[in-house]
């Protein structure tokens, strides 16, 4: 017992002392949220100002395009949740031309388009075109024409369509004697806040915030795992070509040994989540009010619960993941040849995280569900479901303890494994190789 | 004296290898003995077996004089070596003795006095991996012996080692004898074995084929060996009918006599041809009882 006391504290302080551990404890949380965050804010600010030209071949969406400069403050609210979709954003500088009466639009559009692809540094250049067509008002088959350097700039495409879809049925309608004023209140729109209610009547305010919350947090609880998983596996490959392994196992079983090493290990992960864990508590107390006042809902994600799951599930998810690089590093004799091991079974486990999207959108999905009881992808997989939506008191208890009973058969495994693999030297082991490994031990 | 360790027909078997087969021996306090063997002959695996590190396929290992758990009476230098690099020095001591169950201030101690005896005092909050590497060697030595071990196990402790170096380890196993200390030394170096062990196990292809006190061994294969110095051309010495084999080197020759050969009747036949600056009738050396032993065709494969 002190013998693998003495491992424990090894693995962790050596663990605790490396640069990674500092790296993941205090970069990673926020490298994640910038990674998540920012490509949100930046899609929604189009990533900068655009110049565009707006064709108009029916003359008459002047004042849609060119009085409709609505100021709209930088706001992270309206930039992650959508904003209003029909104005106009004060990042598209919109050139409007009266093409109405011109024989050809696309010879009216000429000029405008030949400008896309003029010099970067000019003034004239144009981001994108949008060509409105004669007979929009009236033709059944009328198509606009949305022309841009990038296939991809989307927003700007569906925020210019719509705006001038808006002035299109609003003028189809005064044209047919419907005072504007009138128009302007039969086609308000009516904006949509997603509230989700919870079966303990709780309510929680839902938008595109939740989405990138469950993807950090997914994001928070996975990679770690897979960033001390590799070490360990490491720890352990190198305990055998550096030849430390003889003098550990003549001094303890290899089941000691390898008990305490991962407790060591779980250890780090245990005080990371810690760290984290104090660091949103102090954070929450300071930001969720700044937080709050802009508009996200964040208490909602910092329920005492959330805490208690993801701790939970992060020890869970991290033990499994350990145990599964503990067996890699105990059949290899090079960092190499367990990666090559590692590789696939990797990408086996990943799966969760690359079905992310449908989880968290659909949390209660029998794919969803299934997932979460399922050993190696449930904890990841039920936590998200627990961050999102509240699944069923059964379905947690029945995916920790599915986790938990993995993770003591892959204990045993390991620990076979590892009695055997920690002094071959060899080629590194085939499959039924390692399962006569596991028998013989 | 009384019995350390004692091995019983021990067996251990690699796939269709019998790696060791059926190896007895004792283990006698204060002493060093020897087991000796080449390459690949049994002796690691047998080590390995003796600390715990495989179970035996049969036979036992029995440990005497003592209540503490084998492993701990154990303090063994493997043949691989290895530190943990990025570890601190007598960090790294103080967890190679806590794994065998020693912890504490006294621990801390001997350590330091360990450390200053091999001039590493000043080394001891360096990362292992900044150590040139006998000096890695001694602390991994050092670690051999923090916990006070009733048997030291040294499996080729001179290999990789400068003369230097060498010489240390030598005057350590021989201090480390007069302290009262139990060693068991794994080597494929007749000579030094010769120069160190009380007693020699002499192991081939997996069987002892040889034990006892050294010069019980020596004395029972009789004063049949010269050892001739001269100058001159003396390779003719491995012709006469009276030597069975020789090794000649640099104007020294080492010659085995067959059965009842006379040695006199070598000293004539050099009378004339060479300048004999010394004649000696000597018991054999460890090398020639190996080779006696494990015969011709062996030395074949080692030629």
């Amino acid at each position: 017992m002190n013998k693998m006391f003495a491992v424990i504290k090894r693995e962790y302080l050596q663990a605790v002392r490396r640069k990674m551990f500092m790296f993941m404890t205090v970069f990673f949380p926020v490298l994640m949220s910038a990674l998540f965050i920012l490509p949100g804010l930046l899609i929604s600010k189009g990533l900068g100002d655009k110049k565009v030209a707006v064709v108009d071949g029916t003359g008459g969406l002047r004042s849609a395009f060119v009085h409709h400069l609505a100021p709209e403050a930088p706001d992270p609210k309206k930039a992650l949740g959508g904003g209003r979709r029909a104005e106009l954003p004060q990042s598209l500088d919109v050139e409007y031309a009266d093409a109405h009466g011109q024989s050809s639009l696309d010879a009216a559009a000429k000029p405008y388009l030949d400008r896309l692809n003029v010099d970067k540094s000019s003034d004239r250049r144009l981001d994108a075109v949008l060509l409105i067509p004669a007979n929009a008002f009236e033709g059944s088959d009328a198509k606009m024409t949305f022309y841009s350097r990038s296939s991809t700039d989307l927003f700007s495409q569906e925020r210019l369509g719509s705006i001038a879809n808006r002035a299109i049925q609003r003028q189809r309608l005064t044209a047919r004697g419907i005072d504007p004023t009138i128009v302007d209140t039969l086609t308000r729109e009516v904006p949509v806040s997603s509230v989700q209610l919870s079966k303990s009547g709780e309510q929680k305010k839902g938008s595109e915030a939740n989405f990138i919350i469950g993807f950090i947090f997914a994001a928070l609880l996975i990679i770690p795992s897979f960033i001390y998983g590799l070490e360990t596996m490491r720890g352990i490959v190198q305990e055998k070509s550096e030849r430390i392994v003889e003098v550990l196992v003549s001094s303890m079983s290899p089941r000691e040994l390898l008990t305490g090493k991962i407790l060591g290990v779980a250890g780090v992960g245990l005080t990371q989540v810690g760290v984290w864990l104090i660091a949103i508590a102090a954070a929450g107390t300071f930001g969720a009010a700044s937080a709050m006042a802009a508009g996200f809902n964040v208490t909602q994600f910092l329920r005492p619960m959330v805490f208690v799951y993801f701790a939970l599930f992060f020890i869970l998810g991290y033990l499994t993941f350990v145990c599964v690089y503990a067996i890699a590093g105990a059949a290899c004799n090079t960092d190499r040849e367990a990666q090559q091991l590692v590789a696939p079974i990797q990408m086996v486990m990943m799966l969760p995280w690359f079905v992310m999207f449908a989880i968290i959108t659909n949390p209660d999905s029998t794919f969803a569900v299934v997932l979460s009881l399922m050993p190696v992808y449930g904890p990841m997989t039920m936590f998200v479901r627990t961050l999102v939506s509240e699944p069923p008191v059964w379905h947690v208890v029945v995916s920790i303890a599915v986790s938990i009973v993995t993770i003591f058969a892959f204990f045993y495994v390991t620990a076979k494994i590892f009695r055997v693999g920690i002094l071959s030297y060899g080629k590194r082991p085939t499959i039924p190789e390692l399962w006569r490994w596991m028998k013989v031990a | 004296m009384s019995v350390v360790l004692s091995v019983r027909d021990v067996v251990k078997t690699f796939g269709a290898v019998r790696a060791v087969d059926g190896v007895s021996f004792t283990v006698r306090r204060g002493t060093i003995t020897g087991l000796l063997g080449r390459n690949g002959a049994g002796k690691t695996t047998t080590i390995r077996m003796i600390t715990g590190v495989f179970f035996p396929d049969a036979g036992t290992i029995e440990w005497l004089g003592s209540e503490r758990d084998a492993r701990d009476r154990i303090g063994y230098l493997p043949e691989e070596r290895g530190l943990y690099r990025q570890m601190k020095v007598k960090e790294h001591l103080l967890f190679l003795a806590e794994i065998k169950g020693c912890r504490g201030a006294a621990v801390a101690q001997s350590a330091e006095s360990w450390l200053k005896r091999f001039e590493l005092w000043d080394k001891r909050d360096a990362k292992v991996e900044t150590l040139s590497k006998g000096n890695q060697q001694k602390v991994q030595l050092i670690g051999t012996l923090l916990h006070d071990p009733d048997l030291i196990i040294l499996d080729e402790p001179q290999s990789g080692l400068d003369p230097v170096n060498m010489l240390l380890v030598r005057n350590l196993l021989r201090e480390l004898k007069d302290e009262g200390r139990t060693i068991l030394l794994s080597t494929h170096m007749m000579a030094e074995a010769e120069r160190m062990a009380d007693e020699i196990i002499l192991v081939h292809k997996g069987k002892v084929v040889l034990s006892g006190a050294i010069d019980m061994v020596r004395n029972s294969f009789g004063k049949n060996t010269l050892h001739i110095d001269y100058e001159g051309d003396g390779s003719f010495l491995e012709q006469l009918p009276e030597v069975k084999r020789a090794m000649i080197v640099n104007n020294a020759a080492e010659l085995s006599l067959n059965e009842g050969a006379d040695p006199q009747r070598v000293l004539e036949a050099t009378v004339g041809r060479l300048r004999v600056r010394k004649f000696e009738i000597a018991s054999p050396s460890l090398e020639e009882i190996f080779i006696e032993q494990v015969g011709a065709e062996t030395m074949e494969a080692i030629r």
